[in-house]
């Protein structure tokens, strides 16, 4: 079995320094090594739970990747991996955004530690102010013929103005290299709007969040892909696939009766912010 | 003005200055007592709450006047917000002297005997670029209580208890001190006919589908909210309540054609912390609304599911 690491993570951890990355064999697969702490233990709890779960609406599945199991390190009976749907395997050039979803990303259950730590990161970044904040993301820049991604660091400082310019230059054809041009947001309906489009598929898990108890999905990210190739071939977008996701469940927790509201008013922002790019494509229509 | 007019508004003047007193209603906020600065009501159906030192007072007023004239609330959402009348200078409860009030309309005015409960509404009562100190206390409290975990807490309530033809009030300190079944069981109990002192007794729920349900009932009045919420883009109601009010009394007359409905109504108060929105909705306040939202459809539910079980029962005992 062949494996690489993947072209297209914008998101998580990369391999480096010696600690194992994720990686993706020929079969459509996505092998993500289980974090140290508890954190991939739950991760595979989640999977576990979630996959035999008859509780959880077929129509939902679908935002959610397949889970295959885990896999163990050679020579060894201890789960080393995460075995997953690779998301991207039926795209040839996809756009990929991350959106780390919610007011905040702690939980009370969490250490002291770690509350301050995601304090911190929220109350600096879009998360408190807009209830998401994107995470990272991989365009297509069809100017240059060549994949856009930016710094992380440069993510990390987007204001609420710059979060709504990403999610326009995240569906435009324009150079985004290019920081002084406005974004043409020429794709922004085949790839948010239409009844396969992503709002379309954002209003449907909105629907299942406001009544599903069974999980408070604490720090996930949705995970936004379109296809360019038929962009580029001129099929006028037809065929962007657009597509969500749910991912990174390392700290998600029973729900026991609530609604997980956290992530559910995250989500509401979200949409809204997607809804304003598709009712004022032109930037400068907005007040 | 002709002096007959004059005489009239002298009169409502004396009048208004005699008969302010201290509202009876009141589960949370800060209360006129012993001396202290609070809210006043008049007989003439208005409330007059003190514009509070620092500069949450003025915030208020600014929101009110901002809110009442701005075009673009919807005309349905209005009735969801006590109608504002203004400042005016007002003797304070706390004898200090004339401060300007905010003069709304009592929410409560028109009622007998309202069962009225306070819900803070947000998994936040924090907002950005506050100071240090406000931060960390807001966030202690809002970590003690449910407002974390629920997103929103339970501030206070008071029932009608009809075997006592009085009136029962929740324990401050046990209503903050309230988890998630703590919330649940105040909800139940809020519609229940049975004893709300006797704490081993389980709330009957007897009024919960006639003020929680119905095409005018709680429920259906915080979905129109939601709805709104969705896609305003106006406010931040930090650190707002929803007032849940209705008649106990006409309730139990059953029989009585006249019988009057227990109007049950859902009010916002409380904006010393209102922001503007900015383009961004109110997401704070809007998840909050949907764990709230929930708790009610479970009580309602589960009331449906008691009734059936109960037919079903007396059917299959025939």
């Amino acid at each position: 079995m062949q494996l690489k690491a993947p072209e297209h993570q914008v998101a998580g951890h990369i391999a480096k320094d010696g600690k194992p990355g994720p990686l993706v064999d020929d079969k459509g697969r996505f092998f993500k090594p289980l974090q140290g702490d508890s954190r991939g233990e739950i991760e595979v709890k989640f999977y576990e739970s979630f996959s035999s779960n008859t509780e959880v609406p077929e129509h939902i599945r679908r935002y959610f990747p397949v889970y295959h199991g885990t896999q163990a390190v050679e020579g060894s009976d201890e789960a080393a991996m995460i075995v997953l749907e690779n998301l991207l395997a039926d795209y040839s050039k996809p756009s990929v955004m991350d959106v780390k979803m919610g007011t905040r990303t702690w939980y009370p259950e969490a250490s002291e530690e770690y509350i301050q730590k995601c304090l911190r990161k929220d109350t600096g970044t879009t998360t408190v102010s807009a209830g998401f904040r994107i995470s990272g993301f991989e365009v297509y820049d069809h100017k240059e013929s060549s994949f856009w991604k930016p710094e992380r660091k440069l993510l990390r400082r987007l204001d609420v103005d710059g979060a709504r310019l990403t999610l326009r230059k995240f569906v435009s054809s324009n150079s985004f290299s290019d920081i002084g041009s406005k974004p043409d947001s020429a794709f922004a309906s085949s790839v948010y709007s239409g009844s396969h489009g992503i709002l379309t598929q954002l209003l449907e898990l909105k629907t299942w969040f406001e009544s599903q108890t069974l999980y408070h999905f604490n720090s996930c990210s949705i995970l936004m892909v379109y296809e360019n190739e038929s962009i580029l071939k001129g099929n006028d977008g037809d065929d962007a696939r657009p597509k969500v996701k749910l991912v990174d469940f390392a700290h998600v927790l029973d729900g026991n009766g609530v609604i997980d509201h956290n992530f559910l008013g995250g989500l509401c922002s979200f949409i809204n912010f997607i809804r304003d790019i598709l009712q004022s494509p032109d930037e400068s229509a907005e007040s | 003005m002709n002096s007959r007019n004059s005489d009239r508004r002298d009169c409502i003047y004396s009048c208004t200055k005699k008969m302010l007193k201290v509202p009876e209603h009141q589960v949370a906020g800060h209360i006129a007592s012993d001396g202290k600065l609070g809210p006043l009501v008049d007989d003439q159906g208005r409330f007059f709450k003190p514009l509070q030192g620092d500069s949450r007072g003025e915030h208020e007023a600014k929101f009110y006047e901002s809110f009442t004239s701005n075009k673009k609330v919807p005309d349905h959402i209005h009735r969801y917000f006590p109608v504002y009348h203004g400042t005016q200078l007002v003797e304070a409860s706390d004898g200090s002297g004339k401060l300007p009030h905010l003069v709304l309309d009592d929410v409560v005015s028109g009622y007998a005997n309202p069962s009225v409960m306070d819900v803070k509404i947000g998994s936040r009562t924090w907002y950005p670029d506050v100071s240090e100190e406000y931060f960390k206390k807001c966030i202690k409290k809002d970590r003690q209580t449910t407002t974390v975990s629920l997103g929103f807490r339970v501030s206070g309530f008071k029932i009608f208890d009809h075997q006592e033809s009085s009136f029962w009030r929740a324990e401050k300190k046990l209503v903050l001190g309230y988890n998630a079944d703590g919330a649940r069981l105040a909800l139940r109990k809020f519609v229940s006919s049975n004893s709300p002192a006797d704490s081993n007794l389980t709330p009957n729920c007897a009024f919960a589908s006639e003020v929680y349900g119905g095409c005018n009932g709680i429920l259906a009045q915080l979905l129109e909210l939601k709805d709104w919420f969705e896609t305003q883009t106006l406010y931040h109601f930090n650190s707002c309540s929803i007032l849940m009010i209705y008649e106990n009394e006409s309730i139990l007359m059953k029989g009585g054609d006249d019988a009057p409905a227990p109007r049950a109504q859902v009010k916002l108060v409380d904006f010393a912390h209102v922001l503007d929105g900015n383009g961004v909705i109110d997401h704070n306040f809007l998840g909050g609304l949907c764990s709230f939202i929930k708790f009610i459809k479970d009580i309602l539910q589960s009331v449906e599911k008691h009734d059936e079980t109960d037919t079903s029962l007396l059917e299959n005992g025939r």
